[in-house]
């Protein structure tokens, strides 16, 4: 292979100086004339109909100048992907506390709060549903739309389910030496983005069409439901994308509904409308990572063999569908974990409840059964006396192996390469055996243990056969010889707009600094579909790729038109074109001369992924093209008179491919472990019957830097044949194994298993949550007051 | 209420709502929009500013209680010919910035603790942007960051 002048070398984020200098513009940085200020009524109830909506003192308050319900969208502003079940402002019932019903634009924010006050919304309260293992019982309160015996619904509550299918584990299980049979719960988790919500709408003259900068995850979505849902065509609505405040997953559906309601108020008020979310109604209006009760069986051999797993898993979706159901998929294709087995069957329901709702959110299901088919397989090895890394290099998928799913895998596997170097890297064999020694005195209350915990992990790349997947690229080359590049994919601060400019850069051999890489707005950049699952890097650096290629033709054939030479005579020395008789033209020279030639220095490049193929009747196919592997290593201290744990280290290693943004990817990397630190030990979103408990920061806790170990990370850049430049994805695998790597060194350290995350003080301490008094239900809904 | 402060060195004056907070003085009246909201009850640090020399959260401060005292905004900050300074620079150089939503309040941050202790260990570094959170970095590429910038500022005191 060549020698790379950009791809892998230090470069800086393409945007980082506006951003440290503070000029960086994020949507709520947008401060315009007669600008009007909006926010929503929301639902103070979890569930029940909308018995009426008056408005009519409201809009009698001074400068109050638009109020909309769902009346006021086309088809009552329905939407929804995959399933279409939500609305725009709730129209007919609301389904969790928060809903927003009535959106309101003033002039100023003690208008804005008259009219919010000043609304009549009588609302009719439903018996809910709170506990998703209740979801489906025979009396349970009917929370989506179809009746209980409707066709392909035949549970009622039941939005989805999935399987997988591979022999009969029963059979196995009952020949197994030892077998784990056990429930694992984890919690609702919030994005927690620093930037919340926001959106602003400008009408254009005569309300004819409308612009909305907004962050989100595709603007394209963005633009298309305004399509829908406001009955304009498609070249009246125009999406830009701001500097997004991170997203994490966490900008679509809730931002789709903002970025509606501003542009309906925009066009009723016919002046700009901006709408910024405080942080408490972002934690209760937002959706969150769902919810997941799992029941797995595992059983090995006692010569240490993994033989079959059985899965059922219950995903809580709250009171919509959301993304959840491309959630669970993916929990369902993942629930087994990286592993070999002669049998296994998964099952995963996904229900309606009224606990707000769930959505995307990093990792997107494999994050949830990540922690627990982790903490069951180092249960086995435990319960089999074997080194747990000993026990997943026994059992882990190998090149060529076939998954539960009869996924013939290919040469890229590399999970075996991440657990050989997670283990030196991380001491792992000293280090366990002097932990393993010091446990072995008898604790006394106060003293510290220290443990270490692995955990593996794989992780299907992009969409999988959930829908055809593709991006787009576009690039020019402008008059004064700069290049413009646009994706339809978003960076949110995940780094790809620096991806994509290093992939140009390298293969047209042009410094990094004459090209431009443009924030997506739908009327520059090509639909890419949504910016999710970890696909920037693959799908859109592959486009990217595709169009830097046809720009690269086009000055070739320019070039070999100067030199008066066959392309293939032509070679390159950094920005130079050197033809047989080894007189340079630059780069300049080569593009003037293409014009000149009439060519059209504008290429698309567009980029399908390999075929997928999955049968939801028999469980089986294709889920994935491809996996990307990885395994952490965790250290953790454990006070046992408190129970408080502090994680001292962390080791991760990564089958990334060739890394082309070295920068980037470790920080993709930290901090998808530190979103994972977080939902291990700390971050919890409660619902009580219904209610949120976590409304801001100061109780809904994340990582702070005091938190956080410093991390080593380290990267098997093994090229993958489908990827640019040989580049894997890696913005949700980093975080992944982070919570059950963390939670088996818990184990190592102190013999207790957190089958419950998060592990609190109590859970890691008594092995049990404390019982908490009184009704926490009224108090956190301060939704409507200043 | 008539306000009457310094911002980075420049005398401002505005009308406001006696309650305002210096947050919302400074980007809705001043439309100074580099610090940021976040939390809105002084847990998440992106709203940080320089009052008098100290790091505060101006969301918590109200522009009353900032009125005829000096406040440096992430405006204020920058070389003198109005680039990055050796700190934001670091910050670029290391990786610090992802969204780039903390980073105003972070730089506040690192700036505030380097006027203080000019030789800090990563530790004390750690603690003391321990009052902003960052989702995207994981903190470990803004403690790189402020500890070379560390280094760079005691070598050039040096010389």
């Amino acid at each position: 292979m060549t020698e790379k002048q950009f791809i892998g070398k230090p470069t800086n984020r393409v945007d980082a100086l506006e951003k440290v200098m503070g000029t960086a513009r994020f949507s709520c940085d947008y401060y315009l004339p007669d600008m009007l200020v909006a926010r929503c009524y929301r639902s103070p109830l979890p569930h029940a109909r909308i018995k009426l909506i008056d408005s009519s003192e409201a809009l009698k308050i001074p400068g109050v100048k638009a109020i909309i319900t769902s009346e006021d969208f086309e088809n009552h502003g329905r939407f929804g992907f995959p399933i279409v079940d939500m609305y725009m402002l709730a129209y007919a019932r609301v389904r969790f506390a928060g809903d927003p019903i009535v959106a309101v634009a003033a002039e100023d924010e003690d208008s804005l709060q008259a009219a919010l006050k000043a609304l009549v919304v009588e609302l009719e309260p439903l018996p809910g549903v709170f506990d998703p293992r209740n979801a489906l019982d025979s009396d349970a309160p009917l929370i989506g739309e179809n009746p209980r015996d409707a066709e392909g619904h035949p549970r009622g509550n039941l939005l989805i389910d999935y399987i997988v299918r591979q022999a009969d584990p029963d059979t196995v299980l009952a020949k197994c030496d030892v077998v784990v049979d056990d429930e694992y719960t984890t919690m609702h988790q919030e994005h927690a983005y620093i930037e919340t919500e926001g959106a602003v709408a400008v009408p254009w003259s005569g309300n004819s069409g409308v612009t909305v900068y907004a962050g989100c995850q595709s603007p394209f979505n963005a633009r298309d439901n305004l399509v829908r849902t406001l009955g304009l065509a498609e070249e009246d609505v125009r999406v830009i994308q701001p500097y997004v405040g991170g997203a994490f997953g966490g900008k679509d559906d809730t931002m789709y509904q903002t970025i509606a309601q501003v542009a309906k108020l925009a066009l009723v008020a016919g002046r700009p409308v901006k709408m910024v979310l405080s942080r408490e109604e972002s934690l209760i209006a937002s959706y969150k990572r769902d919810a997941m009760v799992m029941k797995y069986k595992v059983g090995a051999s006692k010569d240490g063999i993994l033989k079959a797993c059985k899965f059922h898993g219950i995903v809580d979706s709250g009171g919509y569908s959301a993304i959840t159901p491309f959630t669970a998929w993916r929990s369902t294709i993942h629930a087994m974990g990286p592993y070999r087995y002669e049998a296994c069957h998964v099952d995963t329901d996904v229900v309606y409840t009224n606990n707000g709702y769930a959505g995307a959110f990093r990792g997107f299901g494999n994050t949830e059964v990540c922690y627990a088919i982790e903490m069951a397989v180092d249960d086995i090895a435990s319960q089999l006396h074997l080194d747990p890394m000993d026990f997943r290099l026994k059992n882990c998928l190998r090149p060529g192996d076939t998954t539960s799913h009869g996924q013939k895998l290919g040469e890229d596997v590399a999970l075996v390469d991440c657990l050989e170097q997670v283990r030196r890297i991380s001491d792992w064999d000293n280090r366990r055996k002097l932990y393993d020694r010091e446990h072995q005195a008898p604790t006394s209350q106060g003293e510290f243990r220290q443990g270490i915990g692995v955990a593996a992990l794989f992780h299907g790349m992009s969409l999988g056969a959930e829908g055809k997947d593709f991006a787009v690229g576009t690039l020019r080359i402008n008059d004064d010889n700069t290049l413009t590049l646009t994706s339809g994919l978003t960076d949110y601060g995940n780094g790809s707009r620096t991806v994509f400019t290093l992939i140009v850069a390298e293969t047209l051999g042009i410094h990094p600094d004459r090209i431009k890489m443009l924030r997506p707005d739908t009327n520059t950049a090509m639909n890419s579909g949504p910016t999710v699952a970890s696909r920037a890097t693959v799908l859109g650096g592959n486009a990217t790729r595709v169009t830097a290629m046809r720009m690269d033709t086009l000055l070739l054939t320019a070039a070999a038109d100067l030199l008066g030479c066959p392309i293939v005579n032509i070679h390159r020395n950094g920005e130079m074109y050197i033809g047989p008789d080894e007189e340079p033209v630059t780069y300049e020279q080569v593009v003037e001369h293409a014009r000149e030639m009439g060519l059209v220095l504008s290429t698309i490049g567009r980029w399908n992924a390999p075929e997928n193929h999955w049968s939801f009747e028999s469980g089986s196919g294709k889920p994935y093209f491809a996996y990307h592997y990885g395994a952490q290593v965790a250290e953790v201290q454990v006070d046992t008179g408190t129970g408080k744990v502090e994680v001292t280290n962390i080791w991760a290693v990564h089958n990334t491919g060739t890394v082309i943004f070295p920068q980037g990817i470790l920080g993709q990397v930290y901090g998808g472990i530190t979103q994972g630190l977080g939902y291990a030990l700390m971050e919890r979103v409660d619902y009580d019957q219904g209610y949120i408990q976590t409304t801001n920061f100061d109780e809904y806790l994340i990582p702070t830097a005091l938190d956080v170990p410093d991390i080593t990370a380290e990267f098997v850049e093994k090229p993958f044949a489908d990827g640019p430049f040989g580049a894997k994805n890696i913005a949700e695998p980093g975080m992944v194994p982070a919570a059950p790597a963390i939670v088996n060194a818990i184990f190592h350290a102190t013999g207790r298993r957190i089958k419950n995350l998060p592990a609190n003080l109590e859970r890691v301490l008594i092995g049990k949550d404390l019982r908490k008094e009184g009704s926490n239900k009224a108090c956190k809904l301060g939704l409507h007051q200043e | 209420m008539k306000f009457e402060l310094t911002v980075n060195g420049v005398r401002q004056s505005s009308e406001a709502p006696a309650d305002i907070s210096l947050l919302h003085f400074l980007r809705d009246n001043l439309r100074m929009t580099g610090t940021k909201e976040g939390c809105n009850v002084g847990e998440c640090g992106a709203c940080s500013v320089l009052l008098d020399g100290k790091l505060v959260n101006s969301c918590l401060v109200l522009a009353a209680q900032a009125n005829g005292r000096e406040v440096i905004t992430i405006e204020g900050i920058h070389a003198p010919d109005g680039g990055p300074n050796d700190l934001q620079q670091a910050f670029i150089e290391y990786g610090a910035v992802q969204c780039g939503y903390c980073t105003p309040g972070m730089v506040l941050a690192g700036e505030a603790l380097l006027n203080s202790n000019p030789k800090p260990t990563r530790l004390e570094i750690r603690e003391a942007i321990a009052g902003n959170l960052c989702r995207c970095t994981g903190y470990q590429q803004i403690v790189d960051a402020i500890e070379a910038a560390a280094i760079h500022r005691q070598e050039a005191g040096h010389d």
